[in-house]
């Protein structure tokens, strides 16, 4: 294969694919490449999907500006992309009198950002907001908000596909060569390789890697994994809003929020991330003693925990741009390359990364228009189709509605997470063509619940063979290295 | 040269420790009045059965074949009665190789005489014709 | 219940959540005591639930004097189920059901209310996961839990691996590790974390010893392996704390961890109707007529407590059947209405009861579970003066206990205690 773009991006995280959608806004020939076999397999699909205010960061720098501008975008962009978010609100909590004066330390920075709504609460005040908590007062900042990260990426990149970005899903950059008249060659594993005038390098954990290709010293990103655990819907509502202790200074060396306790859209909370340097980018493995430490962290702050509230745990990798032995987080680095002309270079876009795509975006395409034009698509639609709300989560009219007008609502394949055939089926027809069961999962929930697929995983086997004639090889995890068959049992098996 | 070995009776819910006195040839030792050395279990049955499990051990084994034309892909079946352990492999060979149509009731006979065991492979499940 | 706009709700006298053999036995007995309007919804496409999948034979040795398979036992309840007919939906799932015994049941092309006298819990159990017992590691594919595997061989054709690792000595994994032995895997080893083994003797034997393939007690896995398909996993000896001692630890190479490390009632449904639970059965608490503590909500079978042995399901289910078919009669009042309970406490030894109190009217069987393995002890049921003894020659945590108490036993006193000497 042999494509010539105007701009082209290495990377389909959440930056990644929120620039991807930017392009999509212009008559530009525009497409995205990714090594996975879906988008949001990386980062975006590993982390607390918090969508951050934007009051811990140096007033001035990139990440405070990108970050607060990139919250108040997040209600029409979840809006227009059908993609869950709530605005439930971030206590930071003093436990005791010597962390007062800090919180309102962090108010002013929050005010000097431009942080909406900014307040600092006295422990009458604040245990309104969420009974029981503990501590003298807190900052409250009501625009700290949560977010599906997979589901904004996943919106993004099906938005920027409608409106005319290519993806070139399970594609490994492995060398780019600059062309002598301007522009790049980007060669994949594959064999194939794509022309481009401008490149985007959106990497994340792997961004160092891009610049070495093209000969640009001087970066280098150090992988920090953070585990966390899932917790059962069981729990749902017994936390009300973000809480965060005012930060400690181990938390704040690590360069990570600290363990805490966070909810998801979906009714989840999750206990989680902690902090540690790795070589590996991708290695994430959960380990015993970090396990061992978020339970007992987690009881602590949450009694109603039990033993069987536990029903997965993960891991990400945050890219960072400090070594251990300097820790805390360096400022993102988004630059139009002097040296490289028609090179656009991301860096150590850890968090808020998710918080800050959209404004990353924007300020990436600004960059692209000092190499190609970038003249409004009037053709171009922001709004995805579909719906925000799971079947489940409808009210019993509207169930009823969708299951007299579609048969496939009225049958579950996922009980645990009342995840319905229609559903799935929509999930594994998805625009980019992913067609792995983590694909499916990220997009329509199933096996997301406590049972973790041992009910529905039969039965999306059972839908994807009578659907579309699947055979035990073609169902992978993740990709092409994470098989889920051997074969059939008999291997001239029956046939229906 | 004896050995003993040790089996956990299955033939009701004690589950007794049996002891079994084996010689040099593999056959369960006799004493001066003629009684084989069983030890431990707290009924006779429990001695026929270590007995049977010492010389010559009996297992019913279960499997599926592959159905075409029907509601579902497999249809499981069984032997009727217990074959000798040392005789399941070649069961199974033979097991491998079969593939029946729709339709198949509980009972129907899929392999006849299984490597000379002398009992049946039957089916033990109804898979009717695909609609 | 406020009528739903263009919702349809209808009357039911009982209807039956789950059809596999908890459900099965109970609707059959809920109409042979001569209640006609009973429905029972089945959220499989086929009746039978979890039996279709165990091809294996064992099932029916005290029910049917047999030793059936799964499918074959199922097939005995479906066939007597379709003599009757009892009125079923298949295919169909229950979203909701609250205290007022209102179950949301949908279904392809139709989402319906149904108001019923009397409901009865029979869904079942599901598997614990990897993430309910923390394993740590990376994720791999290749990792299921044994029923999930066993569904997938014997009803999909599909070979989920070809060199495993079982996690738990549970019957399901014992059981897989000889159906995966016959179609030509190889099984390495099977570990469990306890020093004794949670299966039945039998399957030891027959499903491991008979194809040589070892079993470590005390030993579990304390690493998985591999980015893309598992590469092997990390075993290592537990102490008496059940802690991991890592100077024993080492690497078992596979393609396939299979979980048989317990199953879990699956009570959603239960909880969102406000019954009363029992902690340690993860089920409802129930009283001898099988009812919980919401009026006209009776509970039975796995998801009551999880049994070892289909047949005490049958059994308990028919009685929880014809229990509810008498409150319906008896125009949805408890048989015993107004008598004083007396409550059953799990003493020494024990793990727990079931039923968790009695009315003291009629004779029930009371079952239980005991806390570790023992030979030659003495089961006792004490109420003040009155006691009832049963010898035991072997008693296990993997078997269930039956013991029949009388009603002159079981009524009066306030408290009744089981313990083992």
């Amino acid at each position: 294969m042999n494509s010539n773009y105007d701009v082209l991006i290495i990377g389909g995280g959440v930056v990644g694919c929120a620039i991807a959608r930017e392009l999509s806004k212009y008559d530009v020939k525009a497409a995205l490449v990714e090594k996975e076999a879906d988008v949001s397999m990386g980062a975006s699909c590993r982390n607390s999907g918090v969508c951050h205010a934007g009051f811990k960061y140096a007033p001035g720098s990139l990440r405070a500006i990108v970050d607060v501008k990139g919250n108040a975008m997040m209600d029409d962009l979840c809006r227009d992309l059908k993609v869950k978010m709530k605005r439930i609100g971030k206590l930071t909590v003093a436990l005791n009198p010597e962390d007062e004066p800090g919180l309102h330390k962090l108010k002013e920075r929050g005010d000097a950002n431009g942080v909406p709504g900014l307040k600092v609460l006295n422990r009458e005040e604040m245990q309104k907001i969420q009974p029981g908590v503990n501590g003298v007062a807190a900052l409250h900042s009501p625009s700290s908000a949560i977010v599906s990260p997979y589901n904004l990426t996943i919106g993004l990149a099906e938005n920027a596909l409608a409106n005319g970005v290519n993806f070139h899903l399970g594609q490994e950059v492995v060398a780019i060569e600059k062309k002598p008249e301007g522009g790049f060659v980007v060669r994949c594993k594959s064999g194939d390789a794509f022309e481009t005038k401008v490149l985007i390098n959106s990497a994340g954990l792997y961004a160092a890697h891009i610049t070495d290709m093209l000969g640009i010293s001087g970066f280098k990103i150090y992988p920090a994994r953070g585990e966390y655990y899932i917790l059962d819907k069981r729990l749902n509502g017994t936390v009300k809003c973000l809480i965060y202790p005012a930060q400690s200074k181990s938390a704040e060396h690590s360069g990570g929020g600290g363990a805490h306790l966070t909810p998801t859209v979906d009714g989840n909370i999750l206990i989680g991330p902690t902090a540690q340097y790795l070589d590996d980018p991708e290695d994430y493995a959960c380990t015993a003693d970090v396990m061992a430490q978020l339970r007992r962290e987690g009881q602590a702050i949450l009694p109603a925990m039990r033993g069987t509230d536990f029903i997965r745990n993960f891991a990400g990798s945050r890219a960072k741009q400090t070594p251990p032995e300097v820790g805390g987080n360096a400022d993102f680095i988004i630059e139009d390359r002097k040296d490289v002309k028609g090179f656009i270079n991301l860096m150590g876009i850890e968090s808020p990364g998710l918080t800050s795509s959209p404004a990353i975006a924007e300020m990436v395409a600004g960059m692209v228009k000092n190499h190609v034009a970038l003249n409004p698509d009037p053709a171009f639609n922001p709004v995805r189709p579909g719906r925000v709300d799971f079947f489940e989560e409808l009210s019993a009219e509207e169930k009823a509605d969708l299951v007299a007008e579609d048969p496939d609502y009225g049958e579950i394949i996922c009980r645990c997470e009342k995840i319905t055939k229609r559903e799935v089926l929509d999930a594994i027809r998805n625009p980019l063509g992913a067609r792995t069961l983590v694909s499916i999962k990220y997009r329509g929930r199933a096996s997301m619940g406590r049972c973790q697929g041992g009910f529905c995983v039969p039965r999306i086997v059972r839908l994807l063979r009578d659907e579309f004639g699947w055979k035990p090889e073609d169902f992978l995890e993740r990709g092409k290295t994470s098989p889920m068959f051997v074969g059939n049992v008999r291997p001239k098996g029956g046939a229906a | 040269m004896s050995t003993t070995k040790e089996l956990t009776c299955v033939v009701c819910p004690n589950g007794c420790t049996i002891a079994v006195e084996l010689g040099a040839d593999g056959k369960i030792l006799v004493d001066a009045e003629g009684k084989p050395a069983i030890k431990g279990s707290v009924c006779k049955r429990g001695d026929e059965w270590a007995k049977q499990e010492v010389e010559n051990p009996m297992r019913t084994i279960a499997s599926s074949v592959p159905v075409s034309g029907g509601d579902s892909l497999m249809a499981s079946v069984r032997t009727n009665r217990p074959i000798p352990l040392g005789k399941v492999m070649a069961v199974m060979a033979e097991v491998r190789g079969r593939t029946v149509t729709a339709p198949v009731a509980i009972g129907d006979v899929i392999i006849a005489n299984p490597a000379g065991t002398d009992t049946d492979i039957i089916a033990t499940r109804n898979v009717a014709k695909a609609s | 219940m406020s009528e739903k706009k263009g919702i349809q709700t209808v009357q039911r006298d009982v209807v039956v959540i789950g059809g596999g053999p908890a459900g099965l036995a109970a609707a059959i007995a809920v109409k042979e005591a001569g209640v006609d309007d009973v429905l029972l919804v089945e959220r499989d496409r086929v009746l039978g639930g979890i039996l279709n999948q165990c091809i294996h034979d064992g099932f029916g040795l005290h029910r049917f004097k047999e030793a059936l398979s799964g499918p074959e036992y199922a097939a005995r309840y479906i066939q007597s189920f379709r003599e009757k007919k009892i009125d079923v939906m298949e295919n169909a799932i229950v979203l909701s059901l609250t205290g007022d015994r209102v179950v949301e049941v949908s279904t392809r092309g139709k989402l319906q209310y149904i108001q019923a006298k009397a409901v009865i819990l029979a869904m079942g159990c599901r598997e614990r996961t990897r993430g309910a017992i923390s394993i740590p590691g990376s994720r791999p594919s290749g990792v299921y839990t044994a029923g999930a595997a066993q569904n997938l061989m014997n009803l999909e054709n599909i070979m989920v691996g070809k060199r495993v690792a079982i996690l738990g000595s549970g019957d399901i994994g014992l059981i897989m590790a000889r159906r995966m032995t016959l179609e030509g895997a190889k099984v390495e080893s099977v570990f469990e974390l306890l020093p004794y083994s949670s299966g039945l003797p039998r399957n030891i034997q027959q499903c491991l010893n008979d194809y040589d393939i070892p079993l470590f007690l005390s030993t579990t896995v304390t690493d998985i392996v591999g980015k893309g398909r598992l590469e092997g996993v990390k075993v290592a000896q537990v102490g008496e704390d059940r802690a991991p001692i890592a100077s024993t630890e080492r690497f078992v190479p596979c393609d396939t961890l299979l979980l048989s490390v317990g199953l879990i009632p699956e009570n959603e449904l239960t909880r969102e109707a406000g019954v009363e639970m029992d902690p340690i059965t993860g089920g409802a608490v129930v009283d001898d007529t099988f009812m919980t503590s919401v009026p006209g909500i009776f509970s039975c079978g796995n998801v009551l407590h999880v049994h070892d042995l289909v047949d005490w399901v049958s059994m308990e289910s028919e009685q929880a059947g014809q229990h509810a078919a008498a409150y319906v009669k008896a125009g949805a009042k408890p048989a015993a209405a107004g008598a004083a309970k007396v409550s059953i406490k799990p003493g020494d030894g024990i793990r727990y009861t079931l039923p968790q109190s009695v009315s003291g009217g009629q004779d029930f069987i009371l079952s239980m579970r005991v806390t570790a393995p023992w030979r030659d002890r003495t089961v006792v049921v004490r109420n003040g003066e009155k006691s009832i003894r049963k010898k035991m020659v072997r008693l296990h945590p993997a078997e269930m206990i039956r013991v029949k108490v009388g009603k002159e036993v079981a009524s009066g006193g306030n408290a009744m205690e089981v313990s083992v000497e």
